[in-house]
């Protein structure tokens, strides 16, 4: 990751949501994007150059468009027909980015275009994220890394916040992936915490 | 035997797709991946497939593909259904309050020029007065007072578009309490799906969120309806039953709703013992309550 001073930042081109440049570089910033949000908090995961990443619920691009910065090739997955119509546009300008409109529920429906994937990232406000997360771990290399935004408002807003996150917890590592970072997202994005993973082994069904 | 966006792979052999992007788009959509045998497709087995040279090639070659199939996706959403006319009602109120808003300014600035002017003991609506200031105002004002006239215009057109493609979305419900009244609920709720998943009670008071919340929070007495008051059934009936009207029309509109939404398709048998029921309830004769004839 770039960081100008204390500010991340992704070299590309600019204009994409009238972010601020700095130095020649687009500002990402951490209360729009929480992916950003987890490199100011926690340490996340390098992205790198060689790095291919399946991102599911792509929504507008925003983010996206900073992780294209960053990665050799992204397959962007998003459900809602509006969001997708920002994102094509997105995918119009930049030539890594490949558009996939599908429901991320429903790794079967995408399942003929992506290929094996360094990076899996999640940002999908669903009530059933770890589920969803083991279904597209079919994506995912052995060794590879998961970041998984949990909005624990939409998992249930009668639980408490940090009995969503356990509860999620257990599920991803009973799926074989190994826990190495978890981290609330405050004050950033409020109720939202970031759990970086890595694959273990392979075969945990959903 | 997997199948990939690229071709068909069978005992070590690979069958390319050959097409342009939305003919291999429209193909990948009928492959069927079983997920617990999944191996993700690879581009060096594309390029051995003969479906492109290089990983260049490869990714330019799929972004062709889903950029076709999501353009067809976009569109198949939006087909139809009731996104455009969601917007069409929304424009509607837009338009209604621009145009209250200024007759209401234009009547006060032609006040000021004209100090004999007052509207007392005058019954004159807005939009005859209006009429009246673009035809001897000068300069911006009578200018502003024409294009006022403009938009009432376009309004009344839009309106009628609205009542017919309401009509058409949603047969069941237009026919219950009008096509104009139908969209405005449908647009409260956020579509035909989210409306056809509301409760009688709530559809009952769509669009009376102040009152509702007044009522929860304090002594006040809950409200008799909302949206649903703009139909003659409701505001013609006498005050004391009103609120029965209400009731028994939000529950056959519940039903109705979701009619629209699974089939889509007027049901006449349906509407009749609505009517009926609905009808009967303006009587304030022994009327039944919501419910009752599920179709």
């Amino acid at each position: 990751m770039i960081w100008i001073g204390d500010v991340l930042v992704s070299r590309g081109e600019g204009g994409v949501y009238n972010e601020r440049m700095l130095g020649g570089a687009r500002v990402w910033d951490p209360y729009r994007s929480k992916l950003a949000a987890l490199y100011y908090t926690g340490t996340g995961r390098e992205i790198t150059q060689e790095m291919r990443v399946l991102y599911l619920g792509a929504a507008n691009g925003t983010t996206v468009s900073h992780v294209a910065d960053c990665a050799e090739v992204v397959y962007a997955v998003e459900f809602a027909p509006r969001p997708m119509q920002d994102l094509l546009e997105v995918a119009r300008r930049r030539r890594n980015v490949v558009p996939i409109m599908a429901d991320a529920a429903c790794p079967e429906q995408y399942a003929p275009l992506v290929e094996a994937v360094d990076l899996l990232y999640q940002d999908v406000a669903q009530p059933d994220q770890a589920a969803i997360v083991l279904r597209n771990c079919a994506f995912l290399k052995t060794g590879g890394d998961l970041i998984l935004m949990l909005k624990t408002r939409s998992v249930d807003v009668r639980k408490e916040p940090g009995e969503v996150f356990r509860d999620t917890a257990d599920a991803l590592e009973a799926g074989g992936l190994e826990i190495t970072e978890s981290v609330w997202l405050a004050p950033y994005h409020q109720d939202h915490a970031a759990i970086v993973c890595r694959k273990i082994r392979t075969g945990g069904s959903a | 035997m997997p199948s990939y966006w690229f071709g068909d792979i069978e005992d070590g052999r690979c069958t390319p797709f050959t097409g342009d992007p939305p003919a291999i788009a429209g193909r990948v959509r009928s492959i069927h991946t079983d997920m617990d045998a999944f191996v993700p497709p690879d581009w060096e087995v594309a390029v051995k497939c003969g479906a492109c040279k290089d990983r260049g090639e490869y990714l330019s070659r799929l972004r062709e593909v889903c950029f076709a199939a999501a353009e067809r996706g976009i569109r198949d959403q939006y087909a139809g259904k009731d996104a455009e006319l969601l917007q069409m009602v929304r424009t509607l109120d837009g338009m209604d309050e621009a145009i209250n808003l200024l007759s209401g300014r234009v009547a006060e600035w032609h006040q000021i020029l004209h100090p004999a002017f007052s509207r007392k003991y005058r019954r004159t609506p807005a939009h005859v007065l209006v009429k009246g200031i673009s035809r001897n105002g000068r300069g911006a004002l009578g200018k502003v007072a024409a294009q006022i006239e403009e938009l009432a215009a376009a309004r009344t057109e839009l309106a009628k578009e609205v009542s017919a493609r309401a009509n058409r979305v949603m047969p069941n419900t237009s026919a219950l309490i009008g096509g104009l009244v139908a969209a405005r609920l449908m647009s409260r709720a956020g579509g035909i799906l989210p409306l056809s998943r509301l409760p009688a009670s709530a559809i009952q008071v769509l669009g009376a969120r102040t009152a509702l919340f007044a009522h929860l929070r304090t002594q006040s007495p809950s409200p008799k309806h909302g949206i649903i008051f703009q139909h003659r059934r409701v505001h013609n009936a006498s005050r004391q039953l009103r609120g029965r009207v209400a009731r028994v029309l939000a529950g056959k509109l519940a039903i109705a709703a979701r009619i629209d939404y699974f089939r889509g398709v007027a049901a006449p048998e349906f509407l009749e013992s609505a009517q009926a029921s609905i009808d009967a309830a303006g009587k304030g004769a022994g009327a039944t309550s919501a419910g009752g004839s599920e179709p």
